[in-house]
């Protein structure tokens, strides 16, 4: 029995990190996904960006700082993380993020590497 | 022949989740294999025994049931986001007997066993 | 290599089917399920490029039960078997809900 490529998953996140739990919810997958060795990349769009901000600090508002986690993506080989360029103009926001390694990319550019993936999963 | 898995995360009382039920019940019956459903976010509310919707509506956990049964289906319960939400495998137990208790690891599983995920 | 993108919410009331098209590849496929009938109508439609070559599809029933005229010329009608037809025979599928 040939072994099957491993196949590519990825994690799109859509959702501002506090008012709902799909960020967390995706984190949680990653993560799994990580300790799994599947190959995972992370893909932020729309208010998804959002999670990437750096300065925020969730535990004002009584939020278990999750954000605080994706430090350790590293640590999970989770090292392809985008972002859409075009959600950030949308939003005002600059590359200023809370971790290294994240790639921001042109909506084309963007499009394409979701493209490469077996299997998307979006929160 | 290409197999499928499917993810469900939304809950039994919304119209969304009999779109769901209705793509998985027309998998099933064209005979395509479908290698497990995983309820994940506010989709595993499903598997709360004490939920109850009123008779003359949809009554979305007996058709899960029908499927499980028909077509030996597995139905996997994510035990954290089922925990967040009231439900146990403890005593006393609350969890329909239909559902699997698992974690995430069985979502690795099932996108490794299946040539296309969906999501619902 | 397609993608098959399912979208199931109005974009009167979400962004997800503006995010969709933003990845739109061409040849892709658009199915409108469930709240994504209320699309059809949208403004957002029009920015489709129409040299991608995107098949956009449309659950009748789904449509229907929502009073959601079809255009036929724009959009082909299908059910939910074509449904599971198109998850197997595009590359990927992405749930814009």
């Amino acid at each position: 029995m040939t072994q099957p490529l491993p196949k590519l998953t990825a994690i799109l996140n859509s959702k501002a990190p506090y008012s709902s739990t799909a960020g967390k919810d995706a984190l949680d997958i990653a993560l799994i996904f990580g300790s799994f060795e599947q190959p995972t990349s992370l893909f932020f769009q729309g208010d998804g960006v959002w999670q990437l901000s750096q300065g925020q600090d969730g535990t004002i508002i009584s939020v278990k700082d999750y954000l605080k986690t994706f430090a350790a993506f590293e640590f999970y080989d989770l090292e392809n993380i985008y972002v859409c360029q075009q959600s950030l103009i949308q939003r005002g926001l600059t590359a200023d993020f809370h971790i290294e390694q994240v790639q921001v990319l042109a909506q084309k550019e963007f499009a394409e590497k979701l493209a490469i993936h077996h299997t998307v999963l979006r929160f | 022949m290409k197999k499928l898995a499917v993810v469900v995360t939304t809950p039994p009382y919304s119209n969304l989740s009999v779109t769901a039920l209705d793509y998985v019940e027309t998998a099933l019956k064209s005979g395509v294999e479908l290698v497990g459903v995983f309820f994940y976010q506010d989709g595993v509310i499903h598997a709360n025994q004490q939920v109850d919707i009123a008779s003359d509506e949809f009554q979305c956990i007996k058709h899960w049931q029908a499927l499980q049964q028909t077509f030996k289906l597995p139905l996997h319960l994510c035990i954290t986001a089922a925990e967040k939400r009231g439900l146990s495998d403890e005593q006393p137990n609350n969890i329909h007997s239909i559902f699997t208790v698992s974690g995430l690891g069985e979502l690795v599983e099932l996108v490794n066993k299946a040539d296309r995920l969906v999501q619902f | 290599m397609t993608t098959l993108h399912i979208v199931r919410q109005s974009a009167f009331t979400s962004d997800d089917f503006a995010q969709c098209l933003q990845v739109l590849r061409n040849n892709d496929v658009i199915v409108f399920i469930d709240d994504g009938c209320y699309n059809l109508h949208h403004s957002l439609i029009n920015t489709i490029d129409s040299a991608a070559e995107i098949q956009l599809k449309v659950i009748e029933k789904h449509a229907k039960a929502r009073a959601v005229t079809i255009d036929e010329t724009q959009y082909s009608v299908i059910n939910m078997s074509n449904l599971v037809e198109l998850t197997l025979t595009t590359n990927r599928v992405i749930t814009w809900q």
